[in-house]
C-alpha cells in the first residue's frame, strides 16, 4: 500500500504517517516513508510518502500511489499525478467552485479516480469551535470512513488515541468519528 | 519528538535521524555535540531522549556552532571516550578547520562525524556532497540507504574509527534523515576503554613537524581501510545480481540504491544487476572494477557529486555524471532515475508531471506550489515591516534562518551564510564610504545565528568603526530547525541538566556597542522609531548600533492577547500595500472584488496588521461583531 499525504506546512500532515506507521507496526508489516522537515514546513507545500510492505525506497513514484490524502484542495490537484489508475483521493475542500474545471473532471474520469471530499474547515467550525488544529485527525477519520485503506475504524482510533497527548484524546476521538461520518454521509 | 511505539518485539518506527541517535547511544558514546541544521536537527534531541531512557551517562549538548561541536567531540576522543559531532553539510564548512586538522591525528576514542546532506536542496544554501569532504580530508565515509542501515553503520563507524584511529563520517542524505521506517532497537553497550588523557605533544599538537609523520600515515590508513572495505563490509557493499543475462550494471550508493531497487522491481527487470556501495570513500576499487568488467554497460547513481566515479582508475564506458548521463545538479528523485534508466534501456517512460489534462487543469486553476513563508503572527514579519518603513532606502543584508523568508516582505537583499548579515553590513558600509556615497544599512540576524557566528563580525565592526544597524531578531529559539534551545534561552537537552542564559544585550555592550535597544517586535511604531534613532546614532558616531526585536516564535505557542481583526471593505481601496510589504498568510487579496480580506484558516489573531494598513481598513472586530 502506497500513500502520498499532501498539504501546507503547519497543517500537521506528519501525524497521519505516524498513525499509519503505528498500525503497520502492530500488524507486523514493514514500512518506509519520507517526510518534509525544515524550511518547507513554514507554510509551503508539504508532502509525505508512506509505503507499507516490501519496499526499499522511501519515495512513492508518480503513478504508483494507492491513496492521496490531501489536506488542501490545491495541493490535491498539484499531486494528482502520484495516484495510480483507480486510486483514491481523500481531500479537504474549502472552495468547491474553484475546483470546477473540465480538464480536471476529464482527468478524474480518465484515471477512474475515486474522489472522497469533505469540507473540513466548515465541519471544524461547526463542531470544534473553529479549532483547525484538528484537521489532521479529521482527514484520517475521513480516510477511514471511505473504507479504502483496509484499516478498520477500531484500529485507527486505537492508534490515534495512543499517539494523542492526554488532554486531546477525547477531542481527537470525537473528530475522528466526525471525519468518518462526513465521508459516509457524503458531506 | 516522535513517540516510540513499542510492541512485543523490539522494533519501533523511527525517523532516520532517530535511528542514528539510537545507534549513537547504544554504541556507548560518551560525548555528543551538534549545532542544529536541516536535515540533521532531530538527531541530537533524540540522542538526549534515548540516553535518558537507557540510562546512559553521556553528555549531550548543543554547541554554539559546528566548529565548537566538532572540537568538543574531538577532544573527548583524545581522552579515549567515544564521541560524536553532528551537523548539516554546510555546517561542516564551518567545522572544516578542525576537521581537516584532526583527520591527521591518531585518535584514541572512536569519533563519529554525522553530516547530513541535502540534495535538492530542500532547506540549504548549497547541495554540496559531504562525501567529497571526506575524500578531501582522507577519512572513511559510510553512506546509508535507509534508516535501519544508518543505525547499523553507527556501530561499524565507531569500531572502524577506533581500529584505525581516524574520524569516521556517516553521511545520511535528507531522504535517510527524514525517512520513517521500522527499526530494531537494542540495548546500551558498555562504554569501551577508559577515559584518560595522556600527555603526548607529538600526538595532540598539530605542529608542522608532526604533519610530516601524520600525512604519510594518513595515506597508509586510507589504503588499509580501502582493503577492509573490499572484503569485510559485505553487509553494506554487495551485488544484487540479475536473474537473466545482464544488459546493464548499476553501481549505486546511499538512497539511490533504494530508489533504483524499487523501480527495477516495479518494472520487473530481471536483466539489470546492481552493486550496492555503502562505503563510497575510500572506494573498494577492486570490487567495483570487477563488477564493471562483467557488464556490457555500467551506470553510476550517487548523490550529489560523482564521488565514486571520480575514484575510478578508468571511466571509459561508464555512464554517469562525467558524460552527462546523470544530471550534475538536483536530487535524484525516482522520476529522474526512472527517466535515466528508460533512456538507457530504450523504454517508454511517461513523464513524472502527469498527463496533459493535469497540466491544463493546473494552468486553468492557477495552481502553483506554495512557497514557504513566515508563519501567521510571526514576530519577524512585524520587525521587517518596522525596518522597511523606517528606512525604505536601506540595504538589508540578512542571515540564515526562518527570517530569510523575509524576502517575501522585500526586507532581505543579500544572504550568504551564517553570520554574514553582520559582515555584509561592514562590506556595504565600506564600499559606499570608499566611493564617497552614503546609504543606510540595516542588517538582520536571528538570536541563534548571532551566537553561532555573528559576534566576531560585530567585534570587527566596532573595532573598525562601521556604521550600520544590526537588528537581532530574538524569538528565543532556533525556529527554522524545529525550535532548539540556544544560549539566549539557556535550556539544555538532557533531563536534569541546567544551562545558563547568555544575555544578548550584555554581549553586544561587551563587544563595545554603545547603542543597544530592546523592543517588543509586535510594536511597529516603537520599532520604526528605534530603527531611525539607531541609524542616526550609527551614522553620527561611525559605529554599529543594535536593536533587539523580541517576541517569542509562534511555534512555541506563546500566550498572548487574541486580537480578532477584519478588513473593512468600505475603507479598503485595494492598494495591496499590506500584501506587498507585510504578506501575512492570514491576510489575502480577492482579485475579483479588489479587496483584502482575512483568511480565517490561517489568521492567528495577533493584531499586528492593524498598524500596517495606511488607510485604516484593518481593525479589531468590536465585541458586538464577534
Ligand atoms: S487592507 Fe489596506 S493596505 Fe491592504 S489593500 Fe486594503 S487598503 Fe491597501
Ligand atoms: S491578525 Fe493580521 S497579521 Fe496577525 S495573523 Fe491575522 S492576518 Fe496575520
Amino acid at each position: 500500500m502506497q500513500y502520498v499525504i499532501v498539504g501546507i506546512g503547519g497543517q500537521g500532515i506528519l501525524f497521519a504517517s505516524k498513525v499509519l506507521g503505528k498500525i503497520a507496526l502492530e500488524r507486523g508489516e514493514s514500512v518506509i516513508g519520507s517526510e518534509v522537515h525544515g524550511m518547507a514546513q513554514r507554510g509551503g507545500s508539504v508532502i509525505s510518502h508512506f509505503k507499507v510492505g516490501d519496499y526499499r525506497s522511501p519515495l512513492v513514484m508518480a503513478g504508483e500511489a494507492d491513496i492521496l490524502l490531501a489536506f488542501d484542495q490545491s495541493e490535491a490537484v498539484r499531486n494528482l499525478h502520484f495516484l495510480k489508475k483507480k486510486g483514491s483521493l481523500v481531500v479537504n475542500v474549502h472552495d468547491r467552485k474553484a475546483l470546477e474545471n473540465a480538464s480536471l473532471a476529464g482527468l478524474v474520469r480518465d484515471r477512474e479516480i475515486n474522489v472522497h471530499s469533505l469540507e473540513g474547515y466548515a465541519l471544524l467550525k461547526e463542531h470544534m469551535g473553529g479549532n483547525f488544529l484538528f484537521l489532521n485527525v479529521l482527514l484520517i477519520g475521513a480516510m477511514c470512513g471511505a473504507g479504502i485503506s483496509g484499516l478498520s475504524f477500531a484500529e485507527v482510533s486505537r492508534a490515534v488515541k495512543e499517539l494523542s497527548p492526554p488532554k486531546f484524546q477525547d477531542a481527537n476521538m470525537k473528530v475522528l468519528a466526525l471525519g468518518a461520518e462526513a465521508i459516509c454521509s457524503g458531506r | 519528538m516522535t513517540e516510540v511505539s513499542r510492541t512485543v518485539s523490539t522494533k519501533a518506527i523511527l525517523l532516520g535521524n532517530e535511528a542514528i541517535a539510537r545507534g549513537i547511544v547504544e554504541a556507548g558514546c560518551l560525548v555528543a555535540s551538534a549545532y542544529p541544521g536541516t536535515p540533521s536537527s532531530e538527531i541530537l534531541p533524540a540522542v538526549a531522549k534515548f540516553a535518558d531512557e537507557l540510562g546512559s551517562p553521556m553528555a549531550v549538548e548543543w554547541g554554539v556552532n559546528e566548529k565548537v561541536a566538532f572540537e568538543v567531540a574531538a577532544a573527548a576522543s583524545f581522552t579515549g571516550a567515544r564521541s560524536c559531532a553532528v551537523m548539516k553539510q554546510v555546517g561542516l564548512n564551518v567545522a572544516a578547520d578542525p576537521f581537516m586538522s584532526a583527520a591527521h591525528f591518531q585518535l584514541k576514542g572512536g569519533m563519529l562525524l554525522v553530516v547530513a546532506d541535502d540534495p535538492g536542496p530542500h532547506s540549504s544554501q548549497t547541495e554540496q556532497d559531504s562525501r567529497y569532504f571526506a575524500m578531501f580530508a582522507k577519512v572513511p565515509c559510510f553512506d546509508p540507504c535507509s534508516a535501519a542501515e544508518a543505525k547499523e553503520m553507527v556501530f561499524d563507524a565507531f569500531d572502524l574509527s577506533e581500529r584505525f584511529g581516524i574520524i569516521t563520517m556517516l553521511r545520511p542524505s535528507v531522504r535517510v534523515d527524514h525517512c520513517r521506517q521500522d527499526v530494531e532497537l537494542g540495548e546500551l553497550r558498555p562504554p569501551k576503554g577508559q577515559v584518560k588523557f595522556e600527555k603526548e605533544p607529538s600526538r595532540w599538537v598539530c605542529l608542522p613537524a608532526s604533519v610530516k609523520v601524520n600525512h604519510p600515515r594518513l595515506n597508509a590508513k586510507v589504503e588499509e581501510i580501502r582493503a577492509a572495505f573490499e572484503t569485510e563490509f559485505g553487509k553494506y557493499n554487495y551485488e544484487v545480481p540479475s536473474r537473466e543475462k545482464s544488459v546493464l550494471g548499476i553501481v549505486a550508493s546511499g538512497v539511490c540504491f533504494s530508489v533504483v531497487s524499487d523501480i527495477l522491481k516495479e518494472w520487473g527487470r530481471e536483466d539489470v544487476a546492481v552493486l550496492k556501495i555503502g562505503t563510497p570513500h575510500p572506494l573498494p576499487v577492486k570490487m567495483v572494477t570487477d563488477f564493471i568488467s562483467r557488464h556490457p554497460k555500467v551506470l553510476f547513481l550517487e548523490e550529489t557529486y560523482p564521488v565514486m566515479e571520480m575514484q575510478l582508475p578508468d571511466r571509459t564506458g561508464i555512464l554517469g555524471r562525467w558524460n552527462g548521463v546523470v544530471p550534475g545538479a538536483g536530487e535524484l528523485l525516482p522520476e529522474v532515475i526512472a527517466g535515466i534508466l528508460a533512456k538507457i534501456l530504450g523504454m517508454d517512460q511517461p513523464s513524472g508531471e502527469g498527463s496533459s489534462l493535469l497540466r491544463e487543469a493546473l494552468e486553468d486553476l492557477k495552481i502553483t506550489p506554495r512557497k514557504p513563508m513566515l508563519c501567521p503572527g510571526c514576530p519577524h514579519r512585524a520587525s521587517y515591516f518596522s525596518i522597511r518603513q523606517a528606512l525604505p532606502n536601506a540595504v538589508n543584508p540578512s542571515d540564515i534562518g526562518c527570517y530569510t523568508l523575509g524576502v517575501n516582505q522585500k526586507a532581505v537583499d543579500a544572504v550568504v551564510d551564517m553570520g554574514a548579515s553582520v559582515t555584509m553590513g561592514s562590506g556595504f558600509f565600506l564600499a559606499h564610504k570608499a566611493a564617497g556615497t552614503e546609504r543606510p544599512i540595516v542588517s538582520t540576524i536571528g538570536d541563534s545565528t548571532f551566537f553561532h557566528m555573528g559576534i566576531p563580525g560585530l567585534v570587527s565592526a566596532v573595532y573598525n568603526r562601521h556604521a550600520f544597524v544590526l537588528g537581532i531578531l530574538d524569538n528565543s529559539t532556533t525556529a527554522m530547525t524545529g525550535g532548539q534551545a540556544n544560549p539566549a534561552v539557556g535550556d539544555k537537552l538532557r533531563k536534569g541538566d541546567e544551562g545558563r542564559k547568555v544575555d544578548i544585550e550584555a554581549v553586544c555592550r561587551g563587544c563595545g556597542v554603545t547603542f543597544v535597544r530592546t523592543i517588543e517586535a509586535y510594536d511597529v511604531a516603537a520599532g520604526k522609531e528605534a530603527v531611525k534613532e539607531a541609524w542616526e546614532h550609527a551614522q553620527s558616531r561611525s559605529e554599529p548600533a543594535v536593536i533587539i526585536f523580541r517576541h517569542p516564535c509562534m511555534l512555541l505557542r506563546p500566550q498572548q492577547p487574541v486580537v480578532q481583526v477584519k478588513v473593512d471593505p468600505e475603507k479598503c481601496i485595494g492598494c495591496k500595500f499590506c500584501i506587498n510589504f507585510f504578506n501575512c498568510p492570514g491576510l489575502v487579496f480577492d482579485e475579483t472584488r479588489s479587496k483584502a480580506y482575512i483568511d480565517e484558516r490561517f489568521c492567528v489573531s495577533c493584531g499586528v496588521c492593524i498598524s500596517v494598513c495606511p488607510h485604516g481598513a484593518i481593525a479589531e472586530v468590536s465585541e458586538e461583531g464577534k
